[in-house]
């Protein structure tokens, strides 16, 4: 009885964290594009206007970012200013949360038909690489390991927290700005 | 409870064996089909590969409406509207595609614009665009290596923005395959062989990547027992029809085993040679394979290790150590290569192609980067190690 009562909490609860994971990716994605030269070099080959969406089939949540040029992302939250040029769709919540909540490596995921990609597939696997990298960066490391393939074998510690303390700061900041505006 | 999950399709109908074309007629009545278009190529027509076909329909009444026999080996999408142009003038209900990847690709792409309509393919391209099942469709390979025949994707060029559009979706997917010895008696030796490694690597490859799952890994370990009990005979015994169709099946079922758990990083490398140096897929295949396993070794040590039994055999399973099966199962397909290196001087590096220069290893590198299949590739690969396999895999 009390299962059946928890379950709709859970379920929203569910949803509210891929929805706050969404955002802070999204806004992260802007963040490693401004401290990282790895991720702006495999940026740096999209167009430049290049939209990207993650999002949870049919209308869940999604994260929308913009390559500005030179490997800059922009965050734009959840709505797209044209259509888009690249969608990595999950097919449904409960594998967007695998994955978001690191019980599933994005590799696996795909190799699992957990999502699929609409747009160009050498896009999609750039995009995958920056996220890797991102990840390997501002997780600790055991939980990393658990999210990417291969944890980069040439990042080591200093690096690890410098750069996941500028990426953290920034992404707290632009949450400031989105809670100001 | 662990997270492994899988997904398995395929619909295909596979008709394989002694006088299978003849049940052409039969299957096509099933499906309602009376107006087939035969989609060919000149090789395939020349070599006499399309008398067998014609005559198992004609003698059970059914008329071949059409045959196109100009598909190039790198199709385009003037080639798909011309044919489906002449499919609608001459009220066709039906594709036989007889050939290798190219006609079997270009069938595909015709029968989507024949069913779904319009003149645009490129308007299909992509993922999940395709809604409805589409006309009777049956594939009739005449090599044993690409699997397309079970495959749910097509490639066609766009020439005039020099682009490759993928079309995927199941319903590209024939009605049946019809697996006939008599297609690949003629095939000469030195695409027996590598459209054989080609086959090879599909089934090598889905079962050591990370998209492998239970059904497909059957679909792989029989196909590379076919393959390694065969390959070598029919190249000293070409006109060996029991050896062909063990080959031609051991590719369909490659076939299977791949598009279900698809390809790493050999395909993505090979691909990107193709690109660049314009190597045939199989060749690339076969040049690839060794030294992407060896790279890919500490990952892939357990399942490379039961390869093992398929390649080489029972006994050479039992008499090695089951800490050094995987680097046997790699010294096996080395011996492999080496064995088609003597029979048809098929190239075991890049430098022995004569086709590739050593300063092209780089973009070679750079584009396998952006190649799909790295996705499903079980080390995360960059461009450092990319290269020190080209550079090994160069001489």
């Amino acid at each position: 009885m009390l299962a059946r009562r928890m379950q709709p909490m859970a379920l929203h609860a569910r949803r509210l964290y891929v929805q706050l994971m969404f955002q802070v990716m999204g806004n992260a994605l802007q963040a490693i594009s401004e401290v990282d030269a790895e991720a702006q070099q495999e940026a740096s080959a999209l167009p430049v206007g290049f939209l990207f969406e993650m999002m949870v089939m049919p209308n869940g949540p999604n994260l929308i970012v913009e390559h500005l040029g030179d490997g800059r992302f922009r965050y734009h939250g959840s709505s797209a200013p044209r259509k888009v040029n690249l969608s990595i769709k999950f097919k449904h919540i409960a594998h967007a949360f695998l994955v978001l909540s690191f019980q599933e490596k994005t590799s696996v995921a795909f190799a699992n038909d957990r999502m699929i990609v609409d747009g160009e597939i050498s896009y999609a696997i750039r995009m995958t690489r920056v996220l890797n990298r991102l990840e390997a960066f501002i997780l600790p490391r055991l939980v990393a390991q658990r999210a990417v393939k291969e944890y980069p074998s040439n990042l080591h510690l200093p690096e690890k927290i410098l750069s996941a303390s500028r990426i953290y700061l920034k992404v707290a900041s632009q949450f400031v700005e989105t809670a100001r505006a | 409870m662990t997270n492994k999950y899988y997904e398995f399709f395929c619909p295909v109908k596979v008709v394989a064996g002694k006088a299978a074309l003849e049940h052409i007629p039969f299957e096509l009545n099933g499906l309602g089909a009376q107006r087939p278009m035969i989609i060919t190529d000149k090789g395939v027509r020349a070599a006499g590969l399309l008398e067998p076909v014609i005559t198992a329909c004609e003698e059970s009444e059914l008329e071949i409406v059409s045959i196109y026999d100009d598909v190039p080996p790198d199709s385009s999408i003037a080639v798909v509207r011309d044919i489906a142009g002449i499919y609608r003038a001459e009220k066709c209900d039906s594709i036989i595609a007889v050939g290798g990847g190219s006609a079997i690709d270009t069938a595909k792409a015709v029968n989507i614009l024949v069913s779904e309509g319009g003149d645009d393919i490129a308007a299909y391209s992509g993922a999940g665009i395709i809604k409805h099942p589409l006309k009777p469709f049956f594939v009739v390979p005449t090599t044993a290596g690409t699997g397309s025949e079970v495959t749910a994707v097509a490639v066609i060029s766009d020439t005039e923005k020099s682009v490759k559009l993928p079309f995927t979706s199941s319903f590209l997917l024939p009605n049946a395959a019809i697996i006939d010895p008599r297609m690949t008696l003629t095939l000469p030796p030195h695409i027996t062989a590598a459209t054989a490694m080609d086959a090879l690597t599909h089934a090598t490859e889905a079962f050591t990547c990370i998209g492998k799952n239970p059904l497909s890994d059957a679909y792989a370990t029989s196909a590379v027992k076919k393959i390694s009990e065969n390959l070598l005979s029919v190249m000293d015994n070409p006109k060996d029809a029991d050896g062909r169709l063990e080959l031609a099946q051991a590719s369909t079922m490659a076939g299977i085993a791949f598009s279900n758990s698809m390809v790493g990083l050999v395909h993505a490398l090979g691909h990107a040679t193709g690109a660049i140096c314009h190597l045939p897929h199989g060749l690339c295949m076969s040049l690839y394979l060794p030294y992407v396993l060896e790279y890919n070794l500490e990952s892939i040590r357990e399942p490379l290790g039961d390869l093992l039994l398929y390649l080489d055999g029972p006994e050479a399973y039992a008499a090695t150590p089951a800490n050094r099966r995987a680097e046997a199962a790699i010294a096996a397909i080395r011996r492999m290569r080496d064995a088609l290196y003597k029979k048809c001087k098929l190239p075991r590096t890049l430098k022995e192609t004569g086709q590739v220069e050593e300063s092209q290893l780089e973009a070679i590198a750079a584009l396998a980067l952006d190649d799909g299949a790295i996705m499903f590739n079980p080390r995360e690969a960059r461009l450092e190690d990319a290269k020190a396999i080209l550079k090994k895999a160069w001489a």
